[in-house]
């Protein structure tokens, strides 16, 4: 072979022996450059189709052009023998360069890196590599990596991967499987194509082999490789490889293909996310002082005693604390707090004698939740961020929802629905949070589209009957339901129309505005869709269409009556383009027969250019009798109903676009008059204990427990007016 | 080497309230700057970067008077004596 040419290259040497052929090194007369050329074996016994698919796959790889890819110059035939020129690379295999215990974590995730990149490219242009090794992976001497043979596997099939690497075929199959056997994804053996999460698969091979020097899934025979394959979990890698390392890993090889990472561009990030990461754990430190600072400035407080009704409410440019008595009619202004920051959530939390009021707030400087135990006159800001996307998501927190407390008799659970589309829950009482994996793990996760506001999980619902059950909605991905406690979740929208999509009734993918559940009748829930109205009675099962007589059924808020579970509150506005009230005149609509009718409520409201929004946590009722409805607007004003949405009055206007309310009253049972009902299945608007407390610390003895040791320790500052 | 880091108003509160900080650092570059201010001053940290470590998006950081973004990132190099300034951007609504 020495001296022959091969279109117009000279073969020099001969530089390497492979189960496909031998690789020679050559020289381009014409273009006068140094080049590889790979010499099919005739042994292989390609037929002529074979041959032809050979050619056209490894003329489809030269057009990929990306510096981790090895480059495809010229494929041919002469003398009956296939022939791929290509870019001479001087380096080793990462197979070659893979020592007894591993290589050092900085280098997995280097090659790492490149390798997920270079799988990206050609998954963009179609191409699956279905042969990934760390042999067909080269690393020059300046640590540039070099995937080799992208698509080469799959035309030149089961029959070609003799010798140095293992073949498998399965007997009678025409296509036969193609790749090499300790790489191979599960879904090979079943028969299956293999797709770009075969080349995932094998990726998380190549990664746990460079990271540990031993391949996951090891044995003395095909079989005993196979059945390791298809049945067992890899060994878990300890230090010194980072936790985020062997987490990107377990992703890829995960046996489901649908559970795996998706593309290799997830895979990236996440391994980006790891060497960032790097920097990050390095400067995790456990005690230090903490820092007290100062962060109000020219806030007013309100004096909160027994007795009193709070409006919480959060704006784009912070959050108000509004404090009246049980009529409503007068109110004092606390605030602002979060100069400038967003409060997209709020809670009040009143279990097991708190009555802390929760907070999340945005702005450039990143999303957080913070809490107050003294109605605003200090706030505990957390050092370090408490929700916190894992490093093998790749995903960062934009934003926080929602803030749902867990049951009654559970004091200490909390949940947050955030941005990207995750739900969180915390079991400490916001000391920790993890991500809900079943729910972030479901197929069609990758699926859901971003709405206006983003990809947001915005609504969460427990029910109160049972407490393996709960329902999430995201914008836009549908509602979604768990029976088993957040282990496993099933799309609910059948019967709700999607705009968005060619199938107007698909399984999932609409664009959920606002949910709500009746606690007396938790079967019965009520849905403002993007564009639609809905109810269901069974629990999700089904969704029928009750916008009977509403002037638009497009909308964000929907809240219903806290007694009657026909009594159902929205505030339509005119469509998707003119996201305003209709006609300029802002109502509210009341349904009393569980969506057979809508009446309109206006009296008190502006009915003459008033072209508002109100957005879907900007509506709300107290649990008072008569039961108040609250109204804000994007417009900042805030109205209050006290006679369930007969009249109305204008708390107050001027404030920031309004974004959710909340509300509590501090019970006093020496209290009389209107009777604050005690007799609902679940409260979250009532605080069973007194008011205030001391000013400058959280040390009273109901919150001495929950504001434990690790809550005071050096993770969270104080911030004092 | 040690570098001066430049806080701006919103991190004062955690960084126990000083304007400038200055840290020592064994490396070259502005991660590793970054990263002993980040010990120091973790609260810092989760409001510069997100939790995988990319720089929030309004977030300016100048190594003398030069912006980060256009000399590589967190990998620019800093000479002994470096100032660094953090700002927000202009931006918002």
């Amino acid at each position: 072979m020495i001296g022959e040419v091969l279109g117009h290259c000279r073969i020099v040497a001969k530089i390497g022996e492979g189960g496909m052929g031998s690789v020679y090194r050559a020289h381009d007369e014409v273009l006068r450059r140094d080049v590889a050329v790979k010499v099919v074996n005739k042994s292989v016994g390609l037929d002529a189709a074979a041959s032809s698919d050979l050619l056209a796959e490894a003329r489809a790889s030269s057009a990929l052009s990306h510096p981790n890819i090895c480059t495809v110059h010229e494929v041919g035939e002469s003398g009956g023998e296939l022939y791929i020129v290509m870019e001479l690379i001087e380096g080793k295999t990462l197979h070659d360069l893979i020592t007894g215990t591993g290589l050092p974590a900085d280098a997995v995730l280097r090659y790492g890196l490149q390798i997920a990149s270079a799988l990206g490219r050609a998954h963009d242009r179609g191409i699956v590599h279905r042969d990934l090794k760390s042999a067909n992976v080269l690393v020059t001497p300046d640590g540039l990596v070099k995937v080799l043979d992208f698509g080469l596997a799959k035309n030149l099939g089961a029959t070609v991967f003799q010798g140095s690497t293992r073949s498998f075929a399965t007997p009678g199959e025409t296509h036969g499987v193609s790749g090499t056997l300790p790489y191979m994804a599960p879904e090979i053996f079943h028969g299956e194509p293999g797709d770009y999460r075969t080349d995932l698969w094998a990726l998380g091979v190549v990664l746990y082999e460079a990271a540990s020097g031993h391949l996951p899934f090891e044995g003395r025979t095909g079989f005993e490789i196979s059945s390791a394959i298809l049945r067992e979990l890899p060994k878990p890698l300890g230090p010194p490889v980072p936790p985020g390392l062997w987490a990107v890993i377990q992703r890829c090889l995960v046996k489901e293909p649908a559970q795996r990472y998706q593309t290799a561009g997830e895979v990236q990030a996440a391994l980006s996310a790891v060497q960032s990461g790097a920097i990050l754990a390095a400067s995790q430190s456990a005690e230090r002082p903490i820092p007290r600072t100062t962060f109000l400035h020219n806030v007013r407080h309100v004096k909160v005693k027994k007795g009193d009704f709070l409006l919480l409410v959060g704006t784009t440019k912070g959050a108000f604390i509004l404090r009246s008595d049980m009529h409503r009619s007068r109110w004092e202004i606390g605030g602002p707090y979060f100069h400038g920051e967003s409060v997209y959530a709020l809670a009040y939390d009143d279990r097991a004698g708190r009555h802390r009021i929760w907070a999340s707030t945005s702005s450039y400087w990143g999303t957080m939740l913070r809490s107050s135990d003294d109605f605003g006159k200090s706030w505990m800001t957390p050092q370090e961020a408490t929700i916190r996307f894992p490093a093998d998501t790749g995903l960062s927190l934009n934003n926080i929802w929602q803030i749902t407390l867990g049951p009654e008799d559970e004091p200490d659970v909390l949940y947050c629905g955030v941005e990207p589309a995750a739900l969180f829950e915390s079991r400490d009482d916001g000391e920790t949070w993890s991500l809900v994996r079943g729910l972030f793990d479901h197929p069609h996760r990758p699926r859901w589209m971003a709405g206006n506001g983003g990809l947001a999980l915005h609504t969460i619902l427990l029910d109160p009957e049972d407490r393996q059950r709960m329902y999430v909605a995201i914008s836009a991905g549908g509602v979604y339901r768990t029976e088993d406690g957040g282990a496993t979740w099933t799309a609910q929208n059948r019967g709700i129309r999607s705009v968005a999509t060619p199938n107007k009734y698909p399984e999932f993918g609409q664009c959920i505005h606002k949910v709500a559940m009746h606690p007396g009748r938790p079967e019965r829930l009520f849905l403002q869709s993007h564009w639609g109205l809905y109810r269901s009675d069974d629990r999700a099962e089904t969704w029928m269409d009750v916008a009977n007589g509403v002037p638009s059924d497009f909308g964000f808020p929907l809240i219903m009556h806290p007694r009657n579970p026909d009594c159902v509150y929205i505030v339509p506005v005119e469509s998707d383009q003119f996201r305003c009230t209709c006609d300029g005149r802002l109502r509210v609509y009341r349904t009393r027969n569980a969506g057979a009718s809508w009446e309109p409520l206006m009296r008190g409201l502006p009915q003459k250019d008033a072209y508002e929004t109100v957005l879907r946590d900007a509506l709300v009722t107290d649990r008072l009798s008569p039961v108040g409805i609250y109204v804000g607007t994007r417009s900042g004003q805030l109205f209050v109903s006290r006679d369930e949405g007969k009249s109305w009055q204008k708390i107050m206007e001027g404030l920031p676009p309004v974004l959710c309310i909340r509300n509590t009253l501090q019970q006093d049972a020496s209290a009389g008059g209107s009777n604050p009902v005690p007799e609902l299945p679940r409260s979250t608007a009532h605080s069973k204990s007194s008011g205030t407390r001391g000013t400058k610390s959280s040390n009273s003895p109901s919150t001495k427990r929950a504001r434990s040791s690790k809550r005071s320790r050096a993770s969270k500052s104080r911030g004092k007016s | 080497m040690r570098i001066t880091f430049h806080l701006p108003s919103a991190l004062r509160q955690f960084a126990g309230g000083q304007s400038s900080v200055q840290v020592e650092t064994s490396g070259a570059t502005l991660a590793d700057a970054l990263s002993a201010l980040w010990t120091l001053y973790p609260g810092v940290r989760d409001r510069m970067a997100t939790e995988q470590g990319q720089m929030r998006e309004h977030i300016n950081v100048f190594i003398g008077d030069e912006n980060v973004r256009h000399t590589g990132g967190l990998r620019s190099r800093l000479t002994p004596g470096a100032e660094v300034t953090i700002l927000p951007a202009v931006s918002g609504g």
